[in-house]
């Protein structure tokens, strides 16, 4: 192959200091071809070369940097601790306005290189303590340790992964007196992995879902537990389980923004459902 | 040796210099290359015309070309800043330009003032809140009652409407999210800082007597999936 022979030519308008660096850059043998700080100091190079400008944003948010994020965890750790906060962050309606996916768009670039969501979200009537409880049962026994702060959590994989441990960040957020929403977002390890052990994570979970927002990569799969309308949803009564949940919280639909598609199914669970108020 | 820049300048309407949008972005002038890369992608999905139009973005955004959606309308507005229907390179890679994790809060917040201010009135008025937040409850198949969505209303103005006369301004808008800064969480790309190595494309600068000229190489792989640099 011409390539580890370093056999290639270039196109003769090249400069020759151009084609010198790239002789030296296309060396087959690593012990004498060019390092990148060499690469910094050629002249040819040097000429026109901005050099990166790396700013720190100041706004602290907990994405994909999470993994370097560990002291900033800490803070607010204590900062909750001693405020003694007893409820879920209300969710603003700028916030809720937020989790759209027509605002997400993170989606033109993971379309693009194949890749799948770092986050995700559900909604769930349950209060705020069965949700922890529920998805702390339900992520133990995958192997994930829990730690959890206030409406935070923490799940830590175990076992190694193709990028390490995996480890996903559980944050739950009030919109409403009797409705929470779950996010969940991968902050270390390899995301398909954290594809994967969400798909096992929301089976544990489906008595407690009551809509999911992540339909992306999880859908066309006949029963899919998250996907709504389909035969196992949460909203049907055929679910003894999602019954007694859900007459436990607090449910008043009165008036109700009925989606266009509204199955029958979802007409009968609704009326079974509307006189339960606590 | 012209020919490579007219050719593009053919097929694609609005394409500007890379280094020019460079000077004007936080883009270097690689990752404009890189950008030009992706919307290449977008903008050739439906109709082949160097252009993305509604229905490409709403393709590369929900990958059904067919859904609607008023938060994806109001982005696109925002990006087809010469209001012309479509979205050309120079629209797209500007507008882009804002969501750079270097770029200022500022900058962040103006654009997602103008986002929300639907009507472009120069306040985000409390029915225009509303109206997202049932658009959104919509999308998410969600059913709240009214009395609840308008005690999320209620909670959101108290906190951001200070002189709480209905509407939200823009001095408003700075207070309200330099208090909460996870309102601007949508309006930051961490995948731009990414963005040569997603869409490797490598350009070599060299100077020949009058001018500059500007060649493209592609990193791909060959059918033996050996990697291979093709001018482009």
């Amino acid at each position: 192959m011409k390539i580890f022979k370093a056999d290639f030519d270039c196109p003769p308008w090249f400069s020759s200091s151009a084609k010198k660096l790239i002789k030296r850059i296309l060396d087959p043998n690593p012990l004498t071809r060019i390092t990148v700080a060499e690469i910094i100091e050629n002249e040819w190079f040097k000429k026109g070369y901005i050099p990166p400008r790396f700013e720190r944003a100041d706004v602290s948010l907990d994405d994909v940097d999470a993994i370097f994020n560990e002291s900033r965890d800490s803070r607010n750790l204590v900062e909750q601790c001693e405020e003694g906060s007893a409820v879920p962050a209300t969710m603003n309606a700028f916030e809720l306005i937020s989790t759209s996916q027509g605002l997400n768009l993170s989606s033109l670039f993971e379309k693009q290189m194949g890749l799948v969501k770092r986050e995700t979200r559900f909604t769930s009537k349950c209060p705020a303590n069965e949700i922890i409880s529920k998805i702390e049962k339900t992520a133990m026994p995958m192997g994930f340790g829990v730690k959890k702060n206030n409406y935070k959590m923490k799940l830590l994989g175990e076992k190694t992964g193709r990028k390490g441990h995996l480890a996903v960040t559980t944050e739950i957020f009030q919109v409403a007196p009797s409705l929470f929403m779950v996010e969940l977002r991968k902050s270390e390890g390899d995301t398909l992995e954290f594809h994967k052990f969400y798909n096992n994570l929301s089976t544990g979970l489906k008595d407690i879902v009551w809509t999911t927002t992540d339909r992306g990569k999880v859908e066309e799969k006949d029963g899919d537990p998250f996907v709504p309308n389909s035969p196992k949803s949460a909203f049907t009564p055929k679910s003894e389980n999602s019954l007694k949940n859900s007459s436990k919280a607090l449910i008043c639909i009165t008036e109700a923004i009925v989606p266009k598609e509204a199955t029958s199914e979802q007409q009968k669970a609704k009326g079974r459902m509307h006189t339960k108020c606590l | 040796m012209g020919c490579f820049q007219s050719k593009v300048t053919r097929q694609y309407p609005g394409h500007e210099d890379p280094i020019i949008l460079a000077s004007q972005t936080a883009f270097s002038v690689s990752e404009v290359e890189a950008l030009f890369e992706l919307f290449k992608s977008i903008s050739s999905s439906v109709i082949d015309d160097g252009l993305i139009n509604k229905e490409e973005f709403q393709l590369a955004l929900f990958q059904n070309r067919k859904k609607e959606n008023i938060f994806a309308n109001r982005i696109f507005d925002l990006f087809d800043a010469k209001k012309k229907g479509v979205i050309d390179f120079g629209d797209f890679v500007r507008a882009l330009n804002v969501f750079h994790p270097n770029v200022s809060q500022e900058d962040k917040m103006n654009f997602a003032f103008r986002l929300y201010d639907m009507d472009g009135t120069g306040f985000i008025e409390r029915n225009e809140v509303k109206q997202m937040v049932i658009a959104l409850l919509c999308e998410s198949e969600m059913k709240l009652a009214d009395e609840t969505i308008e005690a999320i209303l209620d909670k959101t103005f108290l906190d951001a409407d200070i002189n709480q006369d209905g509407k939200i301004d823009i001095s408003e808008w700075k207070n309200f999210v330099s208090r909460n800064p996870s309102l601007l969480k949508i309006m930051t790309l961490p995948y731009l800082r990414d963005i040569t190595t997603t869409f490797p494309s490598f350009v070599f600068h060299s100077e020949v007597d009058e001018g500059k000229i500007l060649l493209r190489l592609k990193l791909s792989k060959n059918a033996k999936g050996i990697a291979q640099l093709n001018m482009d």
